[in-house]
């Protein structure tokens, strides 16, 4: 079990372990909320059953629509496959490719992701999927802010905007846990991540009235494969986010701090492990809250914007 | 100070128990519901001898630990019971008016939200430009209290509803306790609880003139006293 693994294996490690266990992880989510509702609930296994039914299915793609429609999936899951790069998934220490590009550059990705689906699904030329598109990036306009000051938080904690910086610093003493600006950054950031999964009390995840739906309705049109990979990217990104807030934010322990074998396994498991625990809170969450009207949305992005930017108010002050 | 070290657990835990007592009363200014906001009234007001409880054990101040218990016993307890026997006297239960349901009338949740933000900005750096420095105090903390009497002033103004009023008024006094808390944790027994008895006072006036304002004009809001009488 002390084998050192190379470099590059372990960088591969990161994306493949969040390429696969991104389905596992709605699995358990949906798992956990039905047995919350008395319910007995889908396997766990099942969003796998699903991508490879939906693999093997032939796709179509509506009348008018151009080769964009059919290769914004690709560029989605590209970029969300690259993400896992740039942030700690594994290991404490940086990997190469870690470093070349911050919290920003994954910012950026993810809101290059979410920007290609949304212009295919106006492609399209359905109401539906143009209604969420439209509703999404109106929406993620107005979250933005609150992802600003989050980072504005981190930049002053950490002095740098690297992932790896604050999660070494949140690991260095308990004073770094128990401070007000870290605390709330984090608080502001879970909101954020509640109302990017598109979990409740922004919208329901499973309701099938189109008129609620902000992001599930822009895979309308998608068919077959590239359906698969629009659920698929969604999935990414949930682990993704979660990966953020507990590897960098809340609990960036059990990461691997050498190249050991042993080390990365356990690395693995502790990942998932703590995606779960986050998922279990979503989907208490979820059980209990209604959703909220869509005029009311704003409310909530408000108070998370609150949120965040007291935390970088606390720090102008010294000692938040 | 330079923002990248941490403050150390005792100041930490003080200032994020301060950071809550403000986010509740950002939670008052956006809680439309009366019964609502006695609720986090409570919240804040538990939250404030958990504050003296560990200031208490930190700083070894056993007198802290009574005054804890005393502001819990009024302020979780007593007060909130006081409030509830009024509302559900002045509930109209089947009148025009929606029970219990208290809106600003003047600006959105949102807006006001907003507002507060700006309200608790002006506190925060005029307090962190005194540099004002306790031996207890963490400086936060304290700017903390100052952001909470503005927005506890803000909701104070917003509001149309005297319930509403009065519990902005008496958060005002729970933000006055937590500076008085930060900055002088170590003032005799007796004059902390004198301030906790200026507190009945108010709750006392405030009953007072809410019963009489609701038996004039049966209702809680004041929108009607603008109006001028001959």
């Amino acid at each position: 079990m002390s084998a050192a693994l190379p470099v590059p294996v372990i960088q591969l490690l990161q994306v493949l372990t969040v390429a696969l266990g991104a389905p596992g992880l709605t699995g358990v989510i949906a798992k956990v909320e039905a047995r919350l509702q008395g319910r007995r609930g889908p396997r766990v296994l099942q969003p796998y059953y699903d991508l490879a039914k939906l693999f093997r299915k032939e796709a179509l793609a509506p009348e008018g629509a151009s080769w964009f429609f059919l290769a914004a999936p690709l560029v989605a899951v590209t970029a969300y496959l690259t993400i896992p790069l740039l942030i700690p998934v594994l290991t404490t220490f940086g990997l190469p490719l870690g470093y070349m590009g911050d919290i920003l550059g994954g910012g950026f990705l993810l809101s290059l992701a979410s920007f290609v689906i949304a212009t295919a699904a106006l492609e399209t030329g359905s109401p539906y999927a143009q209604l969420g598109s439209s509703r999404a990036k109106t929406f993620s306009a107005i979250t933005e802010p609150v992802v600003l000051f989050v980072v504005f938080t981190v930049a002053l904690l950490t002095g740098t905007d690297l992932p790896y910086a604050l999660a070494a610093t949140v690991r260095s003493s308990a004073g770094q846990i128990i401070r007000p600006a870290h605390l709330l950054a984090a608080t502001a950031l879970f909101m954020v991540i509640l109302h990017e999964t598109g979990r409740i009390p922004v919208e329901t995840h499973t309701g099938t009235n189109e008129f609620g739906m902000i992001e599930e309705a822009r895979s309308f049109e998608h068919s077959g494969p590239f359906l698969a990979m629009v659920k698929w990217g969604s999935e990414l990104k949930q682990l993704i986010l979660y990966t953020i807030l507990a590897d960098v934010f809340l609990a960036p322990w059990g990461l691997a701090s050498t190249q050991k074998l042993g080390a990365v396994i356990l690395a693995i498991a502790a990942l998932l492990a703590k995606a779960c625990a986050v998922g279990c809170v979503v989907a208490v969450i979820d059980n209990s809250f209604a959703k909220l009207r869509l005029f009311k949305i704003t409310e909530y992005v408000s108070a998370a914007f609150l949120i965040a930017v007291l935390g970088v108010f606390t720090l102008y002050l010294g000692g938040g | 100070m330079d923002p990248t070290q941490a403050p150390g657990v005792y100041e930490g835990a003080a200032n994020v128990i301060a950071a809550v007592m403000l986010l509740i009363e950002f939670g008052l200014l956006r809680q439309a519901l009366v019964r609502d906001q006695v609720r986090l009234y409570m919240a804040q007001s538990a939250l404030i001898s958990v504050l003296a409880i560990v200031i208490a054990a930190d700083r070894n101040l056993p007198d802290l630990y009574v005054l804890a218990a005393l502001s819990a016993a009024l302020k979780v307890v007593a007060v909130p019971l006081v409030m509830r026997r009024l509302l559900s006297r002045t509930d109209p239960g089947d009148g025009d008016e929606a029970p219990g349901v208290a809106g600003s009338q003047t600006l959105s949740p949102a807006s006001a939200v907003l507002a507060g933000i700006v309200l608790a900005a002006i506190g925060f750096f005029c307090f962190g430009a005194l540099k004002i420095h306790g031996p207890a105090a963490p400086a936060l903390a304290l700017a903390l209290a100052a952001a909470m009497v503005l927005v506890a002033f803000g909701l104070m103004i917003v509001r149309r509803d005297v319930t509403s009023q009065a519990i902005g008024f008496f958060t005002l006094e729970n933000a006055i306790s937590l500076a008085a808390l930060v900055v002088a944790s170590g003032l005799p027994l007796i004059l902390e609880t004198a301030f906790l008895f200026d507190l009945l006072v108010a709750v006392v006036v405030f009953t007072l003139l809410i019963r009489v304002h609701h038996t004039r004009s049966e209702s809680l809001s004041t929108a009607d006293l603008t109006r001028l009488r001959g």
